[in-house]
């Protein structure tokens, strides 16, 4: 608890002077409006950065690349069943069945196979991602119905409706099976010593598969969101996330070796990230720049981990 | 024990050019104008950039390590040649610059992932990231076209009917096979893959060999970036992005153990002709060119599945006989 609060103030200040400069960059920054709509570009990565954070805390190597691809083909799911003639709720709902089918792929083949998180995810990084191309052909799905917007764009009581319908109870309902219940113990406890939990009788393999699955889940309800906002089904909707995702992961205080770091560390990082990254598209900075700045947050926030770490990063 | 680790083809290795014959047969059937003398010639041309850059990132994978940055170095160092070019420099001295700033961005890599100790493949992503930035930064949203034919002479110059870029990546592997398996830092290369820890109470300066990995891969990718120009005459925006997926199934399909240790060069060249092939096969068989990526993406997965598998039978075999 320590930490998170020590994370948690270290981006909040980070957070307030982002704010502040962006606003002496563009005074219609501040505007509760502006703030509010910020937030909705900040409800895929959420989601996402959750699925991302339990894969990391659950360590061995835990990563998931294959994130934005997911998004990416769920979306294109989504898009096909629309066409397909299906009720556009039922195809929202195929969307996150995909999405969870693909997960439990990557689940499937680190925690039976027992291949390298890295490697299986970043093949199917590429083989997602080009499935999508190759379904769609390369041209986006359009003609969603009018009411499907709802969703990525549409208010209840004033706040964006992702949020308060989906991001919110997502968030709370993942907190409470982490840290509630005794499987998310498990993520954390096979995270900080693998043999330890198999000693304390915990299916190692059973958890993690669960993790990778998850991931694909939250990837398969981002897709929803990330469709109805732009009202198109892009085969590269997801591209990059697999970055933000873990940029956000690790600022949040996610330990890249596993086993520690909270979820709230993380929401206060997608805040962060989101914040950012709208002010900079105000500022008229290329989407590539956004990408760069990633980077070297993400090496910076790995770093700034290990240092306030130390005594776990030598393991 | 030490002899064990000498990096002799093995089974694994006769298996990758097993699948190459396989492979060639395959389309030889299939495909109508595979088998003629010019498109092998295509084939041995196009697979030169592939050929250099994969024994850079065998050794880095041997090591332990990975890069997902190699396309971005490419990219960096491609623009940098073309500049170069353009102001007319002497082409040794552009091919020595191409070299040096692949080198100097490999060390980056390799320092933050020795020094900062951060896993390879987060600062390789990052880097990736800031590379691509980085050479849009440089090309500045337009392409580099106009380079005069400096660099031509490499793929269309020809000894015995094959293009001088051949023969360079013959003389590469060479002088790398040499260094794999007869110097000490080919060894200490293998010691790090396999056991870090050891390695490093048997005196091996760990850190050292990870930056050295990560600098001769971005060298190596230099040295390819000159063959990209000679064999494009223009730089790209899009340049070297699918190129990491196609260099690290070639030298997984290769044989080398993704989590080091274990690999060799004659692997890694077998699959480095058999990624070349089939993405020539996909060509001329008119197979869209979108379904690229998914294959080699399929390709990685089973080829890694069939390696774990086959590693579980060899260790029960071993539990039965002792």
């Amino acid at each position: 608890m320590q930490l998170l609060r020590s994370r948690s103030s270290l981006l909040a200040i980070l957070l307030v002077i982002i704010i502040v400069i962006m606003s002496m960059l563009n005074p219609s920054f501040l505007s509760i409006n502006n703030l509010l709509g910020v937030t909705q570009f900040g409800a895929v990565l959420a989601l996402i950065a959750i699925g991302q954070s339990l894969v990391i805390i659950s360590g061995n190597g835990g990563i998931d690349l294959s994130v934005g691809s997911m998004v990416s083909l769920s979306g294109v799911f989504i898009g096909l069943a629309m066409s397909a003639g299906l009720n556009i709720w039922i195809a929202a709902f195929i969307g996150i069945l995909g999405g969870l089918l693909l997960g439990m792929i990557n689940a499937f083949v680190i925690s039976i196979v027992n291949m390298p998180p890295f490697i299986a995810t970043l093949g199917a990084m590429y083989l997602y991602g080009s499935l999508a191309l190759v379904l769609t052909g390369g041209n986006p799905i359009s003609g969603f119905p009018q009411e499907f917007s709802f969703i990525g764009q549409g208010l209840v009581a004033g706040i964006p409706s992702q949020i308060i319908l989906i991001v919110i109870p997502v968030f709370l309902l993942i907190c409470f099976l982490v840290y509630k219940t005794t499987f998310g113990r498990s993520i954390y406890l096979i995270g900080s010593n693998q043999t330890a939990a198999r000693y304390a009788n915990i299916n190692v393999k059973k958890t993690r598969f669960i993790v990778f699955s998850l991931s694909g889940l939250m990837a398969g309800i981002a897709s929803i969101i990330m469709t109805s906002w732009l009202m198109t089904a892009r085969a590269d909707a997801g591209f990059g996330m697999e970055l933000e995702a873990i940029t956000v992961a690790v600022l949040g205080g996610i330990h890249i070796f596993g086993g520690l770091g909270h979820l709230g560390g993380v929401m206060m990082a997608v805040l962060t990230i989101t914040i950012l990254s709208s002010g900079l598209q105000m500022a008229n900075v290329n989407s590539i720049w956004q990408l760069a700045i990633l980077g070297f947050v993400l090496i910076g926030a790995v770093f700034l981990n290990q240092f306030l770490n130390k005594d776990n990063s030598k393991k | 024990m030490f002899k064990s680790y000498v990096p002799k083809p093995g089974r694994r290795e006769y298996f990758t050019i097993l699948l190459v014959g396989v492979e060639i047969i395959f389309f030889s059937l299939f495909a109508d104008n595979f088998l003629t003398a010019s498109n092998l010639t295509q084939i041995i041309q196009n697979s030169a950039e592939l050929a250099i850059i994969c024994i850079g990132m065998t050794l880095v994978i041997i090591a332990g390590g990975i890069d997902l940055s190699v396309g971005s170095i490419l990219g960096v160092v491609a623009v940098i040649v073309g500049n170069a070019i353009l102001l007319g420099l002497n082409p040794i001295l552009i091919v020595f610059i191409a070299i040096l700033s692949g080198l100097v961005l490999g060390f980056v890599n390799g320092a933050i992932v020795a020094w900062l100790r951060i896993p390879a493949i987060i600062v390789t992503l990052a880097t990736m990231n800031i590379g691509k930035a980085l050479v849009f930064m440089l090309l500045g949203g337009a392409w580099l076209t106009g380079l005069p034919p400096v660099f031509n002479g490499l793929t269309t110059y020809k000894i015995l009917g094959l293009p001088v870029v051949f023969y360079i990546v013959l003389f590469m592997y060479a002088v790398f096979y040499y260094i794999f398996t007869y110097r000490p830092f080919g060894r200490h290369v293998y010691a790090v893959g396999t056991n870090p820890e050891s390695a490093k109470l048997a005196g091996i300066n760990h850190k050292m060999i990870q930056i050295a990995t990560h600098s001769i891969l971005g060298g190596l990718v230099g040295i390819a970036a000159v063959m990209y120009i000679a064999r494009m005459g223009s730089v790209e925006m899009t340049v070297g992005h699918d190129l990491p997926l196609q260099v690290i199934a070639a030298v997984i399909i290769g044989g080398t153990a993704i989590t080091g240790g274990r690999g060799s060069l004659v692997g890694t060249l077998a699959g480095v002709f058999f990624i070349t092939i089939m993405k020539n096969g996909i060509v001329i068989m008119g197979i869209p060119s979108l379904w690229e990526n998914s294959i080699i993406g399929t390709l990685i997965l089973l080829s890694l599945t069939f390696d774990i598998v086959m590693q579980k039978r060899v260790e029960k075999k071993k539990l039965m006989t002792v």
